[in-house]
């Protein structure tokens, strides 16, 4: 948890005028830290099933957070993140069911293949822009889809099975860390919280390093950081390949916990409603998205059942667009800067639509 | 300054001593247009060079062949003895020619002085732990650089405000100071007094004298007042070819220079 104080008391001021996250901002993400800290004990005495959802929910956010890096920081829509994600929640299922259960080799490992496919994806998009580069990351997830799911890799090598085909790999068992285990639902709820919280404190600092300066000047404006001397693909790469650790990890913290790993962790549905995820939670404000994903999370397990999911989402999501296109984040931080204001903007966005609507 | 260096489209081969940029036979096609046709053209080191010419003469073409945007269909450009013919603009930028450009293109949400601090930073950084893991503003020679760029240019009472926020001709002198941040041994600015009123225009012509006394321009413009005024070299394009090349008496007094711009019309 070191990154977390070292976060809090950063004294680099902002002098440029641009710095992501104020030091408000900074000490409220820990109290809410500290608040999922004291959650999932509560939750788990109230009843065990709770503590599973704010696993998931939190394995998701993770997922958001290392999207938002790329769309909502460098402009890179990715509509493949899917790809890094299963890929890192196959390599954890692979490695614990068959080398060893230690978190200390299979999630770095996890994140390694996060990176290196995010890099490989990365490298072979980058050069088209927009919604090009997002159908280029869509298929190029796809196809790993189809390699999973046809397990072509035990075709390749002659095995019986490597990713057990449509069915997945199934009876993985959970982590283990210096001879403890995370079998405990709670336990493993605090190994993913820590990680968690680890990953946006090194994200944020990512955020305001030199590098993410530069690849926030890429959203800018791209044609003219490259005329101020960046060579911008390059940088491309490398935050799209920073990213894929991220939701390799997301992946290696999600399957040992299910103890299942099938083929639609790399659907492209994942990466589509990854994307909702970020727009509702607020794009480019890194800890929005976060609140995003653990909404979505949450709502599909509550109101699953009720009616037809994708109904209810899309319900949620057309909303959103109208009365705070910039997402929940957005719409918390224009509550905060001018509460009144922030009421008579969403009346005012009602009107137009209702006019819009009519003409 | 060396302006009494005379090329001509007739000169090829040797650049005289004293040249920072010359190109050879250059061309650029895009498609069956010919936006360049065999300029021969050599920038001298030091002073202001103008190139003007009617619209669609190529002066915007050349510049984007200079900076690496268009690889030449044909030619040669040499910067500083090397040839930078295909090479990428980020590594052009680097070696020390830099452009400004005529619509002003930044980074609209940051502030000034980010602005060009992220220009500065090009100087510093790299792929390096550090370039990852630390904070940007503990840097503190870009933020030194973007301080001095920006009292150079007068824009240091309104660092911390937003760029899209500020006055036409502060945008202005914004986007050279975004240029001069990258420290350029040859600075390309493209029509740097367009649209501006005749305050601002004055003001920017002496921020352009003051930056050549250590730094080359060249400068596209039409406004012939100040051409002629500021000039030490002109070049003259028409239809992808230079006409001639010279200070500022031998341009004006060259009758080809005034039928091309009595037949291409339109200036003012």
């Amino acid at each position: 948890m070191m990154p977390v104080f070292e976060l809090l008391r950063d004294d680099d001021e902002a002098r440029t005028g641009n710095q992501i996250l104020s030091r408000p901002g900074r000490i409220l993400l820990a109290v809410g830290i500290l608040g999922l800290a004291a959650a999932g004990p509560i939750a788990g005495s109230i009843q065990p099933f709770w503590v599973n959802l704010l696993v998931r929910m939190l394995a998701f956010a993770l997922l958001a957070l290392s999207l938002d890096f790329v769309f909502g920081y460098a402009g890179l829509l990715s509509f493949g993140h899917a790809a890094m994600y299963g890929a890192g929640g196959y390599t954890a299922a692979l490695l614990v069911g068959q080398v060893t259960p230690n978190a200390l080799v299979v999630l770095p490992a996890s994140v390694l293949v996060g990176v290196v496919v995010a890099a490989l994806i990365g490298w072979l998009s980058v050069r088209a822009r927009g919604i090009y580069f997002a159908m280029l990351t869509l298929a190029f997830a796809q196809l790993l889809y189809v390699v999973v799911f046809t397990d072509l890799p035990a075709t390749i090598a002659g095995a019986e099975t490597v990713t057990g085909g449509d069915n997945g790999l199934y009876g993985i068992g959970s982590y283990e860390l210096a001879g403890v285990g995370f079998g405990d639902p709670l336990a493993y709820y605090f190994l993913t919280l820590a990680l968690v919280a680890l990953s946006l404190a090194g994200l944020i600092r990512l955020a305001n390093s030199p590098f993410g300066r530069v690849i926030q000047g890429v959203r800018e404006n791209e044609d003219r950081i490259e005329f101020i001397g960046y060579n911008v693909q390059r940088y491309k790469v490398i935050a799209f390949a920073i990213s894929g650790g991220f939701a390799g990890l997301a992946g290696g913290l999600y399957v040992p916990f299910q103890s299942v790993a099938n083929p639609g962790l790399l659907h492209w549905t994942v990466s589509g409603e990854l994307v909702v995820m970020v727009l509702l939670g607020g794009m480019g404000t890194l800890w929005g998205p976060m609140v995003g994903a653990g909404l979505v999370v949450f709502l599909e397990d509550r109101l699953g059942g009720v009616a037809s999911w994708e109904v209810i989402l899309g319900t949620l999501f057309v909303l959103v667009v109208i009365f705070a296109p910039r997402g929940i984040a957005g719409a918390l931080i224009s509550l905060r800067d001018d509460p009144s204001g922030a009421v008579d903007s969403v009346k005012e966005a009602l009107k137009n639509y209702v006019r819009e609507v009519r003409d | 300054m060396s302006g009494n260096t005379i090329g001509g489209p007739e000169t090829d081969g040797d650049a005289p001593s004293g040249a920072i940029l010359s190109t050879e036979g250059l061309t650029k096609q895009f498609g069956p247009l010919t936006a360049l046709d065999d300029v021969s053209i050599e920038i001298p080191d030091g002073g202001i060079t103008a190139i003007i010419g009617p619209n669609g003469a190529g002066k915007t073409t050349l510049f984007n062949t200079f900076t690496g945007k268009h690889a030449p269909t044909e030619g040669r450009i040499e910067f500083d003895g090397q040839r930078i013919g295909g090479v990428e603009p980020y590594e052009i930028v680097r070696r020390g020619i830099v452009r400004s450009f005529q619509i002003t293109n930044f980074f609209s949400s940051l502030t000034a002085l980010e602005n060009v601090r992220l220009a500065a930073q090009a100087r510093y950084t790299g792929f390096g732990p550090a370039d990852f893991l630390t904070h940007h503003a503990s840097h503190e020679e870009p933020i030194a650089d973007a301080e001095r760029v920006l009292e150079r240019v007068g824009l240091d009472g309104v660092a911390t405000e937003t760029a899209s926020s500020l006055a036409y001709g502060q945008r202005r002198h914004l986007e050279v100071a975004i240029a001069l941040a990258s420290e350029p041994r040859l600075l390309l600015m493209d029509e740097p007094t367009a649209g501006m009123s005749p305050e601002e225009t004055n003001e920017t012509v002496e921020l352009i004298e003051d930056i050549a006394s250590d730094t080359t321009v060249v400068i596209i413009e039409h406004d012939m007042d100040i051409v002629m005024d500021i000039s030490d070299q002109i070049a003259v394009l028409n239809e992808g070819k230079l006409l001639t090349q010279g200070t500022p008496s031998e341009v004006q007094s060259d009758e080809r220079v005034q039928e091309a711009y009595l037949r291409g019309g339109g200036h003012e």
